[in-house]
C-alpha cells in the first residue's frame, strides 16, 4: 500500500517493465587518489575497485540517500521502502537509545539535545484514536516521548504564526508590486511542491510562495535560535517532528534545509501519526492514557501559554487562505472581514471566497484547492491563462492536512470522511491563534533582524527537475 | 459454418498500428500507431480510403483513439502522456484541447455512453476521469490510484456511467461516482487472471464483462446484484462480479484485445500469435455457467494482432490492427 499523497504517488513510479534508469549519483573519487588512466571495475558484491599503479584499491561504497533521490525522477525515488527507512520509528528509537547510553556513560561529547516538535493534526488524530481530551493527549504524548529520551517537547504555534505572517507580507508585496506572480500559491504542502517541481517546473514555480513551511521554520528555530540559546552547535541537536503526512519526510530531506557548514539538517527525522500508533502497539500499550503524563516545554522567552494546541482560523491545514484574505482586505482596502463565507465550487474540496467593494467590484478572489484533481484543474486553468485568482491555498490531500496520508486510519467501521469530519469538529473547538503576539515579536527582534535574515531563514527556493526521456521500444 | 472474409487491407501507417476506433455511424474509422499519426478512413462505394492524416498532435507513439458517442470528437492517447481532442468544427480536423496530467505513457482512452465523461489510463498506474464542461473545456473529475501497476485499458459500461479498467497487476477494477460526494471510487476488484489483463469488453447489457490476458485465457464475468436468484452473497448490499467462465487452450500467445459485439453477442480476440478468434455463446448455455464455442480462427496478420473491434452498426464487420503496419476489415459470413 502506497502511503504518499496522490500527487507523489503519480510522480514516484515503480514499474518493473522499464529498464532501470541510470542512477544520477556520480561515483565520487577523492582527488588525492585519482590518477590519469585509472579504471574502475565493479566487483560481484557491487563495490567499486579502482585500478592504480600500486594495485587494486577498494573504493568506498556509494551511499544513496533520500536527498539524492529528490533530485532525480528515476527508479530510486520510487522505492518507497528506501524513502521511509531513512526516517522511521526504528531509526528514531535507535538514535534515542544511543543518546540515552551516551547520557548514562556521561559521554558529554556524544550527548545530543533531543527536541520533538508535534503538529496539532497529530494530536487531534491521537486524541480521536484513543478517545482522549485534546489537552490530556498533549500531556500523555509529552510523557511518552520524555520517557523515550526526549529533552524538549514543543508545539508548532510559533512557526505556524511566522509562516502566516511571512505569507501575508509576501502576498501584499506581490499584489502591490509584482502582479504577474499572482495567483500566489501556498507552499506549506510538500506533496504539492514536489509535484510542481517534477511536472510543471518553471511555469508554476514562480507562483508558489517562497515562505517555508511551518515544519521547516521550526527546524530553523530549533537548530539556530535554540542552539544559540543553549550554546550548542546545530549538529548537537537531534530534531524530530511529528506530522500527519509522509511527504513531510521528503521535505525534511531537501538540500535547501541542510547546512553544509554545520553538518546539520533543520529536521533530522519526521515521524507520523500512524507511526506513533505503531510504536505504542509494539510496546503493547493499549491506549495512550496508560502512559505517564508530562508537559510540553516552552523554550521561548515569553510567558508560557495555557495551552499548546491551537487552530488557525477554519482550515485544518494552517489557515493560509483565511488569514491572508483577512489581512489583505484590511491592509489593501481597509475593510474589516469578520466572517468568511466560502462558496463551494465543483466539489467540497474546491471553494472560493470573494471580497467585493460596496458597488460590487471584486477586489480579491481567493480559493482553497485540496486534492489532486482540483490541483490539476487549477494548474490547467493557469496554463491557459484563465485563472483570475489572487491566492490559492493548495494541499495535496483531499480535505487537507487533517486527512493527511499518515493520519491514523478510521476504526470500527468508520469511514474516512466521517473521521475527517470528527477531526474538523475537534479542530474548530480549539482556541484560535493570534499570529501577532509577544513571542513572535520577540523572535523577529532578537533573531530575524536585519531584514535579510528573514529572507534567508524563513524563505526558500524551488528547483525544476528535468524528466529523463527514454525511448522505450518494449512492446506495451 | 461461419467464415471470416477479408474485405480490405488498409495500408499506409509506417510501423505498427496500435489501435483503431469506429465512428458511431460505422462508416468512418480512425487508426493510430507508432508513426505518431492518426488516419481517418472513410467508406465510399464499399471501398475504404484514408481521407485525413493527423500528424501534428503528438510527439510519440499514439496508442489509442476513441470517438465520442455523438461522433463530433475524436480523442487520441499517446506515449507523450497527453490526450488530444480533435474536432471538425472548422471544416478540417483540428486539435482543440490537449489534456495533460498523466506522468507517463497513456495506454487507453474511452468516452462514456453519455458523452460527458472521458477516461484515460497510463503506465503511471492511474486512471483519470475527465468531465466535459461548457465551451468544450475538459475538467479533471477524478484521479484514481487503485491499481498497483501499469493500467492497460479503460472501458465504459454500455448504459451507465460505470468504468472498468484492466491492469498489469492482473486485476480489473470497476468505478462509479458517489453522487453525494462528487467522488469517484473503485467498488469492485475482479481477481482471477494470473497475468496482465490487456483488455476488457462489456456485453450489450453491461451485466457481463469479458477480459483477456497474458495468461492466454479469456474470462467471462457476471454481475450479481443484491437479491440475485442464485443467492450469491453481496456484502454491504453491493453487487459482486464473479468469473463464471474461463476460455483456455485456444490461444497460444498473449491475448491483446477482446471485443464483445453489442449487436450479435459474438466475441472476437486479438492474439500475439497473429490470429483472430471468434467465439459464440452456446445455444444451451447456462447464464451462471456459460459455455462459449470457437466458431472461427484466422491467421490475420504477419505479426501480432493488436486490436479487434466490432462495427457498431453493421453486424459481423470487424476491424483488426497489427504490428505489421496493416489494418484489416473483415466480414463474418454465416
Amino acid at each position: 500500500m502506497s502511503k504518499f499523497s496522490g500527487a507523489l504517488q503519480l510522480t514516484d513510479l515503480d514499474d518493473f517493465i522499464t529498464p532501470s534508469q541510470e542512477c544520477i549519483k556520480p561515483v565520487k573519487i577523492d582527488t588525492n587518489k585519482t590518477k590519469t588512466g585509472s579504471k574502475i571495475t565493479i566487483q560481484e558484491d557491487g563495490s567499486y575497485i579502482q585500478a592504480t599503479d600500486s594495485g587494486f584499491q577498494k573504493l568506498e561504497k556509494v551511499e544513496i540517500t533520500l536527498a539524492d533521490c529528490l533530485a532525480c525522477s528515476g527508479c530510486i525515488t520510487s522505492a518507497e521502502g528506501v524513502l521511509i527507512t531513512q526516517q522511521s520509528q526504528e531509526e528514531l528509537l535507535k538514535v534515542l537509545n544511543e543518546n540515552n547510553n551516551a547520557k548514562l556513560s556521561e559521554n558529554k561529547e556524544n550527548v545530543k539535545l533531543i527536541v520533538f516538535t508535534i503538529s496539532q493534526q497529530t494530536i487531534l488524530s491521537l486524541a480521536n484514536r484513543y478517545t482522549l481530551d485534546v489537552d490530556e493527549t498533549t500531556e500523555y504524548l509529552a510523557g511518552y516521548f520524555k520517557k523515550l529520551g526526549a529533552d524538549l517537547i514543543i508545539d508548532t504555534k510559533i512557526a505556524d504564526d511566522l509562516a502566516l505572517i511571512e505569507n501575508c507580507n509576501e502576498f501584499i508585496k506581490r499584489f502591490q508590486n509584482d502582479k504577474k506572480k499572482l495567483p500566489m500559491l501556498s507552499s506549506s504542502c510538500p506533496g504539492w511542491v514536489c509535484y510542481s517541481e517534477k511536472t510543471h517546473g518553471n511555469f508554476i514555480l514562480p507562483y508558489i510562495s517562497t515562505t517555508r513551511s511551518p515544519q521547516q521554520i521550526m527546524g530553523v528555530l530549533v537548530k539556530q535560535y535554540l542552539a544559540k540559546k543553549f550554546e550548542l552547535k546545530s549538529n548537537q541537536i537531534y530534531h524530530v517532528t511529528i506530522m500527519p503526512c509522509y511527504d513531510k519526510k521528503l521535505e525534511a530531506s531537501r538540500e535547501d534545509f541542510y547546512s553544509e557548514v554545520e553538518q546539520s539538517h533543520d529536521v533530522d527525522c519526521v515521524i507520523t501519526s500512524i507511526e506513533i500508533e505503531q510504536m505504542l502497539d509494539n510496546e503493547k500499550i493499549q491506549s495512550l492514557s496508560e502512559v505517564e503524563k508530562s508537559t510540553f516545554d516552552w523554550p521561548w522567552d515569553t510567558e508560557k501559554p495555557k495551552t499548546f494546541i491551537w487552530a488557525h482560523e477554519y482550515s485544518g491545514s494552517g489557515g493560509y487562505s483565511d488569514y491572508i484574505f483577512k489581512y489583505a482586505a484590511n491592509q489593501l482596502f481597509n475593510i474589516e472581514v469578520n466572517e468568511l463565507n466560502y462558496k463551494i465550487l465543483r466539489n467540497t474540496d474546491f471553494k472560493e471566497i470573494l471580497l467585493e467593494s460596496s458597488n460590487g467590484e471584486i477586489l480579491l478572489r481567493f480559493a482553497i484547492a485540496n486534492g489532486f484533481r482540483n490541483i490539476q484543474n487549477l494548474v490547467q486553468k493557469l496554463k491557459r491563462g484563465k485563472s483570475n485568482y489572487h491566492f490559492v491555498e493548495i494541499m495535496a490531500c483531499p480535505s487537507g492536512c487533517l486527512n493527511g496520508g499518515a493520519q491514523i486510519r478510521p476504526q470500527n467501521g468508520q469511514t474516512q470522511k466521517e473521521l475527517t469530519k470528527d477531526l474538523e469538529k475537534f479542530y474548530s473547538q480549539l482556541p484560535k491563534s493570534t499570529i501577532e503576539n509577544e513571542t513572535v515579536s520577540e523572535i523577529y527582534e532578537k533573531f530575524l533582524e536585519p531584514q535579510q535574515k528573514v529572507k534567508e531563514l524563513l524563505h526558500t527556493t524551488y528547483h525544476q527537475i528535468e524528466k529523463m526521456n527514454t525511448a522505450l521500444n518494449i512492446k506495451w | 459454418m461461419s467464415k471470416l472474409e477479408l474485405i480490405q487491407c488498409l495500408s499506409g501507417h509506417k510501423g505498427r498500428v496500435w489501435g483503431a476506433g469506429w465512428h458511431p455511424k460505422g462508416n468512418i474509422l480512425a487508426s493510430c500507431g507508432e508513426d505518431k499519426t492518426i488516419r481517418i478512413w472513410v467508406e465510399e462505394n464499399k471501398r475504404w480510403t484514408a481521407k485525413t492524416i493527423l500528424s501534428d498532435g503528438h510527439t510519440r507513439t499514439i496508442r489509442d483513439v476513441s470517438w465520442s458517442p455523438c461522433g463530433q470528437y475524436l480523442a487520441s492517447a499517446s506515449f507523450d502522456a497527453t490526450v488530444a481532442i480533435w474536432d471538425k468544427k472548422s471544416g478540417e480536423f483540428e486539435c482543440n484541447a490537449t489534456l495533460e496530467g498523466h506522468e507517463n505513457e497513456i495506454k487507453s482512452v474511452a468516452w462514456s455512453k453519455s458523452g460527458s465523461l472521458l477516461a484515460t489510463c497510463s503506465r503511471d498506474k492511474s486512471v483519470w476521469i475527465w468531465e466535459i464542461a461548457q465551451e468544450d473545456e475538459f475538467e479533471c473529475a477524478a484521479v484514481l490510484n487503485s491499481h498497483t501497476q501499469d493500467v492497460k485499458k479503460v472501458e465504459w459500461h454500455p448504459n451507465e456511467d460505470i468504468l472498468a479498467s484492466a491492469s498489469y497487476d492482473n486485476t480489473i477494477k470497476l468505478y462509479r461516482e458517489e453522487l453525494s460526494e462528487s467522488d469517484w471510487s473503485s467498488f469492485a476488484t475482479l481477481t482471477s487472471h494470473t497475468s496482465t489483463v490487456w483488455s476488457i469488453s462489456f456485453d450489450s447489457t453491461g451485466k457481463r464483462l469479458a477480459s483477456c490476458s497474458d495468461d492466454l485465457t479469456v474470462k467471462i464475468w457476471q454481475e450479481y446484484k443484491p437479491g440475485n436468484e442464485l443467492g450469491v452473497a453481496t456484502p454491504d448490499n453491493q453487487a459482486v462480479w464473479k468469473c463464471v467462465c474461463t476460455l483456455s487452450g485456444y490461444h497460444e500467445r498473449t491475448v491483446y484485445d477482446i471485443s464483445w459485439c453489442k449487436l450479435t453477442g459474438l466475441i472476437a480476440t486479438a492474439c500475439g500469435d497473429d490470429m483472430i478468434r471468434i467465439f459464440k455463446e452456446a445455444d444451451n448455455s447456462n447464464a451462471d455457467e456459460p459455455t462459449f464455442e470457437l466458431i472461427w480462427s484466422q491467421l490475420a496478420h504477419t505479426q501480432d494482432t493488436n486490436t479487434v473491434e466490432w462495427n457498431p452498426v453493421v453486424p459481423g464487420v470487424l476491424v483488426s490492427t497489427s504490428d505489421d503496419g496493416d489494418i484489416k476489415i473483415w466480414k463474418l459470413l454465416e
